[in-house]
């Protein structure tokens, strides 16, 4: 096409007044004859309309331009509308420069002949970069349509069944040794005060041994490690620690358990009671295998025992005491985060006592003191194993509060009136007193536990609004002192009712998606109201307390809302267009320094160790452009944005 | 017996390095001794211009023309060595790029004589005595060639046939050049030869990995490790945006390449091909949560760990770079 042989046509769309009020297409057509190949002009109302696209069209077909300029609104509107007519017209959509006059010049340009010298301006550029635009064809990958769930709490446990109901395989990954999450160790759940495992039993039995679990792949004790692709074709590699059990030849006998000569204190019941090196996290674990802990076993210590091997009445196969730590690959469609949430560490407030007093708990803690597998069995006493007469339950512990937790968790009052509930239950004549900052029971059935609680003989409540935490110090007789706004209480037990923080190691996950969280960590949504369960990245759902606090039945709902998006958006058979506009690697220019491999942020750029040369994957790459920028030796060209395009551009601009 | 083809090699502005690098072809220096007649060279021979300006135009086969153009004498020269060579090569980084001399084109020519004559700690000029043009003194007047505004490199005034990269260029791409061009098989007029196609990393036999710079260190402050990019360990080595072809003899000393031999084929400004490279494996760690100012101050904190930009990624070729100076 050297030689001046390239036709170019411009189209120049009015917009109706939008543009043609401020713009003179008389004047564009004149300059136009001073622009390298004297482009053609042709003008078009609304272009973007169906008989404007028509008249387009009809065009390009009579005409047979080698290049074409679109001057006409945002490419952001209509790129995608103009390629398309490119493509009607027989012509690659990628041999078309599009430029903004509507939006950035003539919206903002009061005066007519500076508008319309600035487009002429802008379309010059445009013809000269058009020239050296090359064609690109678009790339077809189908969609895949398994999806990764991680976390096995009530949220991505509805999500995995739910999925493999639909007909989906999915990979549920979890990072502890059972699945359901932080309730399934609880008694009972607000607001009905049913048991938790019992409701979690269900879900759980569906997910291990229902009907469809064999479309689910539960991997433990494992974590995401990376993701590559993008929406509908994820690849994700997950570090799976090794369990030393096989989840499958397993029947959790407890005959390992039992001949394990290794103990060590169980965290759980705050190091209350003793654990084996192959054991379970609690009794009643799901899945119902154990476990094998190698800091504690002697094995990893030197030792060649391998008693629980021999103990294992299922075969030689069953536990693997040479397991290692493996990297899994799966390639997925879509990811839905349900990493769920933890506690605010109370211990950051000085004068709670929290982690230097032995009766001041935390939720979790009481949750499991409650629990009949918990350290106590179920039983509510002090450290020093009594009854308590007076027990202070603190609300708001970090919430609301600036400097921490600035907003309300939503559930602590509730849970904290069903810890209410559950002390008077056994003990009618406790002392409880609630200190709290606000009181918050929302829904349809919050009031009626609040209410038992608020008109108990024995409770109290005090409304610490100053700005100030409860102070908590021993008393001489070995009960505790709690002062809040100047009233002093004596109590023997203190339960913290810190805020909700998102889960240890979100962080983490954030980065290694790179999707966005918000200024208290939690994973920020699309749209905080229209679209939730979306995450800031394309295919990438949220589900859950990771999202932001929230109770079981809030979680299991979106469970079920992330598990929507994945169903309506990878339909089986459907193909994923991949752009062209990528970088490639000129492999003659490459000296192998690594650099771009390093700022890919999709993971698309990997090294050839025997040519010693770097490679992007034409699938993978988003054409961002920044390996193309970051390259210090030139090698790298971003398709449809090459160095030469842009310096044509702006030489064409400063003509 | 035919003549042999006459060598011309001259210095503009210059140290005198590029001459040395030639000396150090050793035996080899008589062999190209022995193919080509050196004329005139002001380092080596007692020639004079009016010897030079007695040969018939395009009768010098090869000039090699080191230094940049800091003088109008050092035009005045070029113009002249363009019109009696047949193949002019810009020879080293500052006939090709300006080079040290050309850093001098961040400050402006009475600034410079300032700092040299008048504001120097190590200068004693109670009178403010700047040399001048001409000078009056009983027996007639001293010239002196003025300066040029700003330092240029060859290019920049004549036409230039040949560039030939390095501060200096090796001994062993010097007789690889020698060798081209007496074959008569001449590479196409404009090409960068006696150097490689690739970047020093291609040279350099240590192992590079993904590269994440949290801060500059420099040489004195520890010893690299051995076998591990330089770059990796916070060392600015330039050799990533720098043309092959030196054998990455500095890399291999544990220090980092300073980018003598230019940018690669492909590369138009290598400073700024450097800080694009370096601005995007800048890492400053968890900036989310951080305040505009507070990042501002870690990119601050981060960049004040090079002690000279315009020193560091355009030692070499400023007077080329896309800076225009």
């Amino acid at each position: 096409m050297a030689g001046g042989g390239v036709k170019i046509g411009i189209y120049f769309c009015n917009c109706g007044s939008n543009i043609a009020d401020k713009i003179s297409a008389d004047a564009v057509r004149e300059a136009s004859r001073t622009f390298p190949d004297q482009p053609y002009v042709a003008t078009v109302d609304f272009i973007c309309s169906e008989s404007g696209q028509e008249q387009f069209v009809e065009s390009l077909t009579f005409e047979r331009p080698d290049r074409v300029v679109v001057a006409a609104c945002s490419p952001r509107d209509h790129e995608g509308t103009m390629q398309h007519c490119l493509a009607r017209g027989g012509i690659n959509p990628y041999l078309m420069q599009m430029v903004n006059i509507r939006e950035q010049i003539a919206w903002v340009t009061e005066d007519r002949d500076r508008a319309t010298e600035k487009a002429i301006t802008a379309i010059r550029g445009a013809v000269y970069r058009v020239r050296l635009q090359e064609p690109l064809r678009k790339k077809q990958v189908a969609v895949c349509t398994d999806v990764l769930v991680i976390g096995a709490g009530p949220a991505g446990m509805k999500a995995a069944v739910s999925l493999a109901e639909a007909g989906r395989s999915v990979v549920l990954v979890e990072r502890s040794p059972f699945i359901g999450g932080l309730p399934v160790r609880f008694d009972e759940l607000f607001p009905a005060l049913e048991c938790a495992p019992c409701l979690l039993e269900p879900l759980m039995g569906e997910l291990l041994h229902g009907d469809h679990s064999e479309a689910i792949e539960l991997l433990t004790l494992a974590e995401l490690w990376q993701v590559t692709g993008f929406y509908g074709n994820f690849i994700a590699k997950i570090k799976k620690k090794p369990r030393h059990v096989s989840l499958h030849g397993c029947i959790g006998c407890g005959e390992c358990t039992l001949a394990c000569p290794a103990t060590t204190r169980n965290r759980l019941h705050n190091n209350g009671s003793e654990q084996k090196a192959v054991d379970f996290a609690f009794a009643g674990m799901l899945p119902n295998a154990p476990f094998l802990r190698e800091e504690v076993c002697l094995r990893f210590q030197g030792s060649d025992c391998r008693a629980c091997k021999d103990a294992c009445p299922m075969g030689e196969d069953v536990i693997d005491l040479d397991e290692g730590e493996s990297l899994l690959e799966r390639n997925i469609g879509a990811i839905i985060i349900a990493t769920g949430a933890g506690l605010f560490d109370a211990s950051r407030l000085a004068g709670m006592g929290r982690g230097m007093l032995p009766d001041v708990y935390d939720a979790l803690q009481f949750e499991h003191m409650l629990s009949s597998t918990g350290p106590t069995g179920g039983g509510i006493v002090t450290s020093s194993g009594e009854v308590p007469a007076a027990v202070a339950i603190i609300h708001c512990v970090g919430s609301l509060d600036g400097d921490h937790c600035a907003y309300c968790s939503g559930i602590c009052c509730q849970y904290a009136f069903k810890f209410n509930h559950a002390i008077s239950a056994k003990y009618p004549e406790t002392v409880i007193t609630h200190y709290h900052r606000e009181l918050v029971a929302p829904g349809k059935e919050a009031y009626a536990l609040m209410e038992a609680a608020r008109t108990r003989r024995n409770s109290s409540f005090i409304r610490c609004d100053s700005g100030n935490y409860p102070v908590i110090t021993p008393e001489g007789t070995g009960r505790l002192q709690v002062r809040g706004e100047d009233v002093v209480t004596i109590a023997d037990m203190v339960i913290l009712c810190p805020a909700i923080v998102p889960a240890e190691g979100a962080d983490r996950l954030a980065a290694l998606l790179d999707i966005n969280r918000d200024c208290a960590g939690f994973y920020d949504e699309l749209q905080g109201r229209m679209d939730a369960s979306q995450s800031t990245l394309k295919g990438i759902y949220l589900a859950g307390a990771c999202r932001e606090p929230m109770d079981i039945q809030k979680a299991l709902l979106e469970g079920m809302a992330a598990v929507g998006h994945a169903l309506a958006g990878l339909q089986p058979g459907r193909m994923i267009e991949v752009e062209p506009a990528t970088a490639e690697v000129a492999t003659s220019r490459c000296a192998g320094c690594h650099l771009c491999s390093s700022v890919c942020p999709y993971h698309a750029i990997s090294f050839d160790s025997e040519q010693h040369v770097s490679s992007v994957n034409g699938v993978l790459c988003r054409g961002c452009g920044t390996c193309v920028a970051a390259c210090p030796a030139g090698a790298i060209t971003g398709h449809h944005f090459t160095n030469e395009q842009i310096l044509a551009e702006i030489e064409g601009l400063l003509k | 017996m035919s003549e042999k083809p006459k060598l011309v090699v001259y210095w503009g502005a210059s140290c005198g390095g590029c001459e040395i690098a030639i000396l150090d072809l050793h035996g080899q220096f008589l062999d190209m001794t022995a193919a080509m007649d050196l004329v005139f060279c002001p380092c080596l021979l007692d020639t004079k211009k009016k010897d030079l300006e007695a040969f018939p135009d395009r009768s010098i086969a090869v000039t090699l023309f080191n230094g940049a153009l800091r003088t109008e004498e050092n035009v005045e020269m070029a113009q002249l060595l363009r019109r009696k060579s047949k193949i002019l090569v810009a020879f080293g980084s500052c006939a090709q790029g300006g080079c040290i001399p050309a850093l001098a084109n961040f400050t402006s020519k009475d600034a410079l004589l300032n700092t040299i004559f008048i504001d120097n700690p190590s200068v004693d000029n109670p009178l403010g005595i700047i040399p001048q043009v001409s000078t009056a003194v009983p027996e007639g007047h001293i010239p002196l060639s003025p300066l040029l505004e700003s330092v240029k490199h060859l290019a920049q005034e004549v036409d230039v046939d040949y560039f030939v990269p390095g501060c200096p260029p090796e001994p062993h791409q010097i007789w690889r050049v020698i060798q081209t061009l007496l074959s008569g098989d001449l590479p196409p007029g404009g090409s960068t030869i006696g150097c490689g196609t690739l970047t020093v990393c291609d040279e350099c036999d240590r192992k590079k990995e993904e590269k994440r710079l949290t801060a500059f260190r420099r040489n004195y402050e520890f010893y690299p490790e051995p076998g591990v990019c330089l770059l990796e360990q916070g060392l600015l080595c330039m050799g990533i945006a720098t043309r092959s072809g030196c054998g990455a003899p500095c890399t291999k000393a544990n220090m980092p390449c300073t980018g003598c031999y230019g940018a690669p084929d492909g590369v138009n400004d290598q400073g700024a091909a450097m800080v694009a490279a370096l601005g995007s494996v800048m890492d400053l760690g968890d900036t989310s949560r951080l305040s505009e100012e507070a990042l501002g101050q870690k990119v601050d904190d981060f960049l004040a760990s090079i002690p000279d930009y315009a020193g560091q990624f355009y030692k070499y070729s400023l007077a080329s770079s896309l800076l225009g100076r």
